[in-house]
């Protein structure tokens, strides 16, 4: 077996297109689902015990169903009520609907860490309730769930190429055509593996940046 | 040209539910022997071994499972011109590859969240690295492997999902042929999904359940834990 990964130099602006779709479609799901998230975070928190069933059931429902149905749904199964989406719509819907479940857990797991005494004490310095919320709570929950959130990012990224089946044109959709047009196979998918591996890398590692040294998060 | 959806459309994607549960059962085992080898690996002494696990287990957390599922199906029997992979086989091997390494982080988290004092203890009594494990160390992190397992298992049916696109007739693809044989793609996407739900959930709850009535000093590793194989490894 020869392996002729000079073949694919014609196809490098291609393939860094598709990556430049993937990441694209990564970053528009993070942006909507990371509010939709704090609002289904805020259902499943909140007094109501309806809005509190409301909250859970979207969260259980979404993470108990494969990303690909949810996709299907979208985009194979809403035209038939007169709903259309082009693909990139439907995969970036799909996506951030996707991860919306899964930040309001991760946001659930970090608000729920913050011990109550922290609050409490709060309350007798005297602060107010909006600055209670920012400074211990929100603040603290995030720093505490920073690697969650980065490996959320991550998985996201990884699972964006599930778009490709309904034909958005990223790295994965962009790799298969290649694969019709060159039949270099197995040297496409080494190379467009190794740029989801690096893609992935540098998120994992902006994060750890992060974490040990890069921002200082101010508490109080 | 459609006919409505009736008991046999239901039966397809019950056989289809059969075949996901199939594939899914028989990649949890192969990858298990796998992952909990290369977890073995990833917990040992030895540095060179850490490294052979800590690139098995980065390049397929690094990549998509999609990709890995492409890959053994296009890609793999072009490495021995003339062969092919049937779909079924194909697919329990990408689950395979794909749940080996999810298993290892596993099995790799559990072992370190043993206390130190039970390695210096097990050593202290002579017991070489190989009789620490098996006689101190797995039988307590066993017990702590069990929730993020379930865990995983959740995950793994989910994205055993994707073999539908290399045509092997699972839940998903039982799904899409409903819909497209009886012109209602939201009756049957949503009966697939309540499928797939009834699955995930009991496994979920299980999950919750266990891990509520582990009582052990040490804290289970969390399965989406993406890429990091060498966080936490002090060794």
């Amino acid at each position: 077996m020869q392996l002729f990964f000079g073949d694919l130099i014609p196809y490098a602006p291609e393939l860094l297109a598709g990556l430049g779709v993937s990441v694209l479609i990564t970053v528009a799901a993070v942006l909507i689902g990371s509010p939709l998230g704090v609002g289904v975070y805020l259902l499943r928190a909140a007094g109501n015990p309806v809005a509190r069933a409301v909250g859970s059931t979207y969260v259980e429902v979404i993470r108990n169903t494969p990303l690909l149905l949810q996709l299907y749904l979208i985009y194979f199964a809403l035209p038939s009520v007169g709903v259309n989406f082009d693909p990139i719509t439907a995969g970036i819907i799909a996506l951030s609907v996707n991860n919306s479940a899964y930040l309001a857990e991760i946001y659930r797991a970090g608000f729920e860490a913050i011990p109550k005494g922290q609050i409490e004490a709060a309350d007798a310095l005297g602060l107010s309730r909006r600055a209670t919320f920012f400074h211990v709570r929100l603040v603290p929950a995030l720093r505490n769930v920073l690697p969650s959130l980065t490996n959320q990012v991550i998985l996201l990224f990884l699972a964006s190429s599930i778009a490709s089946i309904v034909a958005v044109p990223e790295l994965m959709h962009v790799m298969m055509g290649i694969t019709t047009s060159t039949f270099r196979t197995i040297e496409t998918f080494v190379v467009g593996g190794l740029l989801y591996f690096i893609v992935a890398f540098l998120i994992a590692g902006a994060s750890r940046l992060v974490e040990t040294r890069g921002i200082r998060w101010k508490v109080a | 040209m459609f006919t409505s959806f009736d008991l046999s459309d239901l039966v397809l994607i019950l056989q289809g539910a059969f075949v996901t549960l199939q594939i899914c059962f028989l990649s949890v085992i192969l990858g298990g022997v796998v992952g909990i080898a290369s977890g073995i690996l990833a917990a040992s002494p030895s540095a060179p071994l850490r490294w052979i696990s800590a690139i098995w287990v980065g390049a397929i957390r690094g990549v998509p499972v999609l990709l890995i599922i492409f890959f053994v199906y296009f890609a793999l029997p072009l490495m021995s011109p003339g062969s092919n992979i049937p779909d079924y086989w194909a697919a329990v091997l990408a689950l395979t590859i794909f749940a080996s390494a999810y298993i290892s982080e596993i099995v790799r988290g559990s072992i370190q969240a043993i206390p130190r004092g039970q390695f210096e203890a097990a050593q202290a009594l002579g017991l070489s690295w190989p009789k620490q494990l098996r006689h101190v160390v797995m039988p307590q992190a066993a017990r702590i492997m069990v929730p993020p397992g379930i865990g995983f298992l959740v995950v793994l049916i989910k994205d055993s999902s994707l073999v539908a696109v290399i045509g092997l007739i699972e839940l998903t693809r039982a799904g899409n042929i409903v819909a497209s044989q009886t012109g209602q793609p939201i009756l049957a996407y949503v009966v697939v999904g309540a499928v797939y739900f009834v699955i995930c959930f009991a496994l979920s709850t299980a999950g919750r359940r266990y891990e509520r009535r582990l009582t052990i000093h040490a804290r289970a590793p969390r399965v989406e834990d993406a890429l990091t194989p060498s966080r936490g490894d002090s060794k």
